[in-house]
């Protein structure tokens, strides 16, 4: 490959300067003429009840009150927040059975906080007032906050669409035994030297996004419904608000704002379908809900948490020969992404080590929990937690060193992916490990802690993860890019990839410079407007860079092409005989012979007959580069995680020293982002291994909702971050980049988890892994 | 349930004799703000007060008085970040200037106010365990002019002070300490920013090695902040070594009363008392 | 509804405002003033979105601040550190460190930062860490973030005119 002159390079994000003045425009900043105000009223004292009264009249009388809007007022159409229906076929759906089961307001409430009915006024402190002036009634219906309960035969069902409240589990037809995996586990698992099993609990965690979710929408005078969305999707959001209000597409149009966090939590729609609801009630007006913070949580999807059972075997090798899982999540109280994450759980799985055989099981019960969707991760963490610490007790039955024995046993290029079928086509796995382990000083350090004595405990731990870079081939993979040049010969890049504040706009930008051969200047992204972008799946699955970076570099590869073929004409040498640089395109044997990029476009669009001859001039047609691309492969990245901590034996506190994350990046298109996304999943992955579980009490009320009681990691308990890039480029990805988006979350689960049994010597089976647990274990 | 819309209230004069006034007038209904960092939050939360008296707007309530050989007296509006900042708190009041410098975060620190912290009287409050145990009073003015309560006699149960409902508690004030006193506080908590799962401080009247006098203060393990008279009697007279301490730890567990919440257990609350106790007073040991 | 005439700056630019006496200077800021670079991220002090300093290197958080309560105060928000076009030392090390991800908590976060260094011109990474507690981040882990106070804390030192003439000195 030659050399790149802007990808690689550590240039200041496209954003940054917005960001840091507070000029950056968020959902919430919107400010339109006449622009009213919408609450959603929820109900906070049940989890599970059904509406026996709903009186609005005293509401609508509030001074400042334009309407309320109960269950009969808006479309009875309901949706699935979630949006994986959009991305399989007809008849992958039916047979996952995914279904729509959320309505706009609901008269069944499944879980805290279910939107009741909706206020839109002139203030939001007239939609408050009057939200006090709502009457409601319930019947209180028994609380289901775990699937061991909702699964009883007696359980009230939460849709006739799901008998016995299961959710989900992998089809038969596409599953034999529900299950996912190869060999016979029960065979092999006979001819294990050594067998470790458990059950693990997995928690709740919430993304935790700072911008909590706000909309701005309005129903215009053309007919169209207009939303303002920090949505990670635009395209699949304008589709769902399409099909949900029974509007042709072309009268739907997302503007996507200023994303403050995503992680998931605006993976599909939040409140999307409230906003609508309420801008169509109240045509020509626009209509802001801005979520509290306490709605954010209790209203928004989280992670999946649940139990998670598992079984490996070892040969005396340590070849794993067999493993057994079972995860069943606790669903909350709607369906959303309820296919999803019980598969993706068993492929990371299946994706890591050279099992013999494997069998994964994975299903999803309704609970009285407010309703999981994906989260940074989709699984991987859940699966970390188990998987990782289990390798580590085989291998300290086994007496082979942690490091070692991950290097033996991963997959490796060439090896089945977390889709069986699917071939890893780059892998750089052993390097990171090899490369981290060296770095942290693992060898000394495992020598020397595990002679301890006194009560402060010094512990060192690994763990791996292999993700994926886009969703191919489980789902739909699609990123539709349209380059247009100016006539000045700068470029117009149109797209509706999102930028979460990952950097990902940046990369685009620069694979987009660097493939026209244009200065990052002379470059513009335009995002985030529904009627100007063509196709894209959005923001998730680790897939930005590496399917929408490919899909700018085809796009603009189509504008170079065309660029050189107006060259060849204009030089009258075929186009294969020429290069550019600097903006020229020259003869590559007579440099001296060239033509100015501008020269072109500037023909293509301001094109006026010579008077003489009544012909063109040049080559007319303003140049339009354009890239449909479905990615050719999925190259998923690898990573090892190392972490050092101490733990006070005598009150099973645990201090974070080190985290180190060595990554198989393939290339890192704009490496400061790289290295934020992986800080900052470190600091999600710590924190759902030590401090982050939603906790609700018995009637389904959760606890802590706020973040004085839900505990993130603040900057002094952040240990020292270091990152190793391991930079092989990848055959597929665009200039050999793999993703980092989501990654960064996962092996500092499995690795703080066995820092702490290596100082301690007791492995913790439930997360978060609390001072309290520790000495419980320790005193055990 | 929140929200971002505080309950309409109206703000009573600045004047401290009208303010005590209409403090009477309005029993029940009006509440007094320092800070706003407790108060605004429940607000938030749905708490209604009809009338509030802020006492940002009486002048005069932020100070920081040391009389010597009496008294060191803290005004009602001093902030936490003053106190923390305070030299004479820092060398002679350590317990103090511990639990104000660790307490929440900067812009609260900026805000909220030692006396503000008493009077929220949660039982994991930092300043409340530091005030027990340097044995404050509680300056309270009302309409038959000032009375001050000893802290002993301040919390009745949990969120419940000894406050009239027409006083204003103006000033924290703690007895003049001499050379040989030491006092330190510590907090255990998830994150670094929390309220405590458990607190703890002492104070020790140190002669030589051996301690003449102690107070010994444990927060977050029953309806209000506590004193440990037990743990007190032990270490009375005695040299402080490991023997004591060890024995210091084990009555600790025998005397507190934990609950379950979000920041803890029971269960751990009472087994890992007695080690904080110890901790504590090993590190106000370090300071004689 | 109870308002009071209430007088303040933000941003060096003089305000007289009725303002109801429930009302937070959060939402007069925002609502009112359309100052929309003060965020709103928790409405409970929590999050240090909101942060603001006051009477110049202050930090105190706008959502548990009532407006009425500011007669007289002077209050800095993030658009009023940026001078003649030219970003504050602090800004421009966020933006250099790659600091800046998702943005919302950086109005805050940078407040604070200003804040942190006014206190104390070379703070110890410890300082940086333990001063920047109250306002959180979910997209950094933190580590660019103190990356950017350290680099603003040395672009500060160099620029300072006491600095340059001891330097002058040596």
């Amino acid at each position: 490959m030659s050399e790149l002159s802007i990808v690689g390079k550590r240039i200041p994000k496209i954003d940054a300067r917005e960001k840091v003045t507070g000029r950056a425009v968020y959902a919430a900043d919107i400010r339109m003429p006449g622009m009213l105000y919408g609450k959603v009223v929820r109900c906070w004292n049940y989890a599970h009840a059904t509406v026996t009264k709903l009186d609005l009249s005293e509401a609508a009388k509030v001074p400042g009150v334009i309407k309320v809007l109960g269950p009969q007022d808006v479309t009875s159409n309901t949706y699935n927040s979630g949006v994986l229906d959009l991305m399989v076929s007809d008849e992958m759906r039916k047979m996952l059975g995914d279904i729509e089961d959320q309505p706009i307001f609901t008269d069944h409430v499944k879980h805290q906080a279910d939107g009741i009915c909706g206020i839109i006024a002139e203030t939001e402190e007239a939609a408050e007032r009057a939200a006090e002036k709502i009457i409601v009634e319930y019947e209180p219906l028994p609380v289901y906050l775990t699937a061991e309960e909702s699964m009883k035969p007696d359980a009230v069902q939460f849709t006739p669409l799901k008998p016995g409240n299961k959710a989900f589990e992998l089809p038969e037809p596409a599953f034999p035994g529900n299950a996912y995996g190869w060999g016979d586990v029960d065979e092999a698992m006979k001819k294990a030297d050594v067998v470790v099993e458990d059950a693990f609990y997995v928690p709740k965690q919430k993304q935790c996004q700072m911008e909590p979710h706000a909309y701005v929408a309005l129903y215009d005078d053309r007919g169209r419904l207009n939303c303002w969305t920090s949505t990670q999707m635009p395209k699949l959001v304008q589709t769902k608000l399409a099909r949900l209000f029974e509007l042709p597409m072309s009268r739907v149009k997302v503007n996507q704002t200023t994303v403050g966090g995503g992680f998931g939590a605006r993976l599909g729609m939040v409140a999307e379908p409230q906003a609508c609801a309420m801008a169509m009630a109240v045509p020509g007006k626009p209509v802001m809900i801005q979520y509290l913070r306490e709605e954010d949580w209790v209203a928004s999807e989280s992670r999946h948490p649940g139990m998670y059972w598992m079984k490996m075997g070892f040969k005396k090798d340590g070849m794993p020969v067999a493993v057994d899982a079972h995860f069943t999540s606790y669903k909350g109280g709607y369906y959303t992404q309820g296919s999803g994450v019980a598969f993706t759980t068993g492929a990371w799985l299946a994706g890591m080590y050279k099992y013999g055989a494997l069998r994964y099981r994975g299903d999803s019960y309704y609970t009285n929990q407010v309703p999981c969707g994906a989260y940074r991760g989709y699984g991987n963490p859940q699966t970390n937690f188990p998987l990782e610490q289990l390798i580590d007790r085989a291998c300290n039955e086994l007496g082979i060193d942690p490091v070692d024995w991950r290097i033996k046993w991963h997959k490796d290029v060439g090896d089945d992916g977390w889709c069986i079928g699917f071939k890893y086509p780059s892998c750089a796995l052993t390097e990171c490990l090899e490369r981290g382990a060296q770095a942290i000083g693992w060898k000394e350090k495992r020598a020397k802690y595990s002679t301890q004595t006194g009560s402060k405990r010094r512990g060192i731990g690994v763990a791996c993860m292999n993700h994926t870079s886009g969703a191919m081939p489980m789902l739909l993979e699609h990123t539709v890019v349209s380059v247009r040049l100016n006539e000045d010969a700068s470029a117009e890049v149109i797209l509706s990839c999102s930028d979460l504040g990952c950097g990902a706009h940046t990369a685009l930008t620069q694979i987009a410079a660097e493939t026209l051969g244009f200065p990052l200047e002379d470059v513009h992204l335009l995002t985030g407007n529904s009627d100007a972008s063509g196709f894209d799946i959005g923001a998730h699955a680790s897939r930005t860079t590496y399917v929408g970076g490919g899909a700018v570099k085809q796009a603009c590869e189509d504008v170079k092409r065309q660029l050189f073929e107006r060259a060849s004409k204009h030089l009258g040498t075929p186009a294969d005989q020429l290069e550019m640089k600097d903006k020229r395109i020259f003869i590559k044997n007579d440099p001296q012979q060239s033509v100015d990029i501008k020269t072109i476009t500037t023909l293509g669009v301001i094109n006026l007959p010579d008077p003489a001859t009544g012909q063109p001039v040049g080559e007319p047609g303003q140049i339009l580069g354009y890239a449909s691309y479905f990615p050719p492969h999925n190259s998923p990245p690898f990573s090892a995680c190392f972490v050092e901590l101490e733990v006070d034996t005598e009150t099973g506190e645990v201090k974070l020293l080190e985290c180190l994350t060595a990554y198989d990046i393939g290339r890192a298109i704009h490496p400061p982002s790289v290295e934020g996304q992986l800080d900052g999943g470190v600091h999600h992955g710590l924190g759902n291994v030590l401090t982050e579980e939603t906790y609700y009490d018995k009637k389904g009320l959760c606890l802590n909702s706020n973040f004085t009681d839900y505990k993130l990691l603040g900057p002094s308990d952040m240990p020292k971050l270091t990152n190793i890039l391991v930079e092989q480029p990848d055959p597929y990805g665009p200039y050999g980049a793999k993703s980092c988006g989501e990654e960064g979350i996962v092996p500092p689960i499995g690795a703080a988890a066995n820092a702490v049994y290596n100082a301690i010597g007791v492995q913790i089976k439930e997360a978060p892994i609390t001072p309290e647990k520790i000495l419980k274990a320790i005193k055990k | 349930m929140s929200s971002r819309i505080l309950p309409e209230f109206e703000l009573l004069p600045h004047d401290i004799d009208e303010a005590v006034k209409m403090l009477g007038l309005h029993q029940g209904k009006a509440s007094i703000m320092a800070g706003g960092t407790d108060l605004l939050v429940m607000m938030g939360d749905g708490f209604r007060a009809d009338y509030v008296l802020s006492l940002g707007n009486i002048p005069d309530l932020a100070y920081i008085i040391e009389e010597s050989g009496k008294w060191l007296r803290i005004g009602a509006m001093t902030t936490l970040a003053e106190v923390a900042e305070s030299k004479v708190v820092q060398e002679k009041y350590t317990a103090l200037w511990q639990s104000a410098a660790q307490n929440g975060s900067p812009q609260t620190r900026n805000m909220g106010t030692v006396v503000g912290n008493l009077l929220r009287a949660s039982p994991s409050g930092d300043c409340c365990c530091a005030v027990l145990a340097l044995d404050g009073w509680v300056v309270l003015e009302g309409p038959q002019g000032r009375r001050e309560v000893a802290i002993d006699d301040f919390w009745l149960e949990y969120r419940a002070t000894a406050r009239r409902p027409d006083e204003i508690a103006v000033e924290v004030k703690l007895p003049d300490v001499k050379g040989n006193t030491t006092s330190a506080f510590r907090a255990m908590t998830r994150t670094t920013l929390d309220l405590a799962k458990l607190n703890a401080a002492v104070r020790l009247d140190m002669s030589g090695k051996q301690c003449e006098n102690a107070r010994v203060a444990i927060g977050a393990v029953a309806p209000t902040t506590i004193r440990v008279r037990k743990a007190e009697e032990l270490i009375r007279g005695k040299e402080i070594n490991e023997e004591t301490l060890e024995e210091v730890g084990k009555v600790v567990s025998t005397e507190v009363s934990p609950i379950d919440d979000v920041r803890s257990t029971a269960e751990y609350r009472r087994t890992i008392s007695g080690v904080l106790v110890k901790r504590v007073i090993e590190e106000a040991c370090k300071g004689v | 509804m109870k308002t009071h005439s209430t007088t303040f700056f933000v941003n060096n630019k003089e305000y007289t405002l009725d303002i109801p006496v429930h009302r937070t200077l959060l939402q007069v800021l925002r609502d009112d003033l359309s100052m929309t670079d003060v965020k709103y991220g928790c409405g409970a002090g929590e999050c240090g979105a909101c942060t603001v300093l006051v009477d110049g290197d202050r930090p105190i958080l706008s959502c548990l601040t009532l407006a009425v309560l500011m007669n007289g105060r002077k209050i800095t928000t993030v658009a009023g550190l940026e001078k003649e076009g030219e970003l504050h030392p602090v800004q421009e090390a966020f933006v250099e460190e790659g600091a800046i991800q998702c943005g919302y908590c950086t109005p805050g976060m940078v407040l604070k930062s200003v804040s942190i260094l006014e206190k104390n011109p070379s703070p110890t990474e410890k300082d940086i860490r333990r001063g920047l507690e109250g306002n959180i981040c979910r997209c950094t882990g933190y580590e660019k973030i103190v990356k950017a106070v350290q680099r603003a804390s040395i672009a500060l030192a160099a620029s300072s005119p006491v600095k340059q003439k001891e330097g002058g000195k040596v």
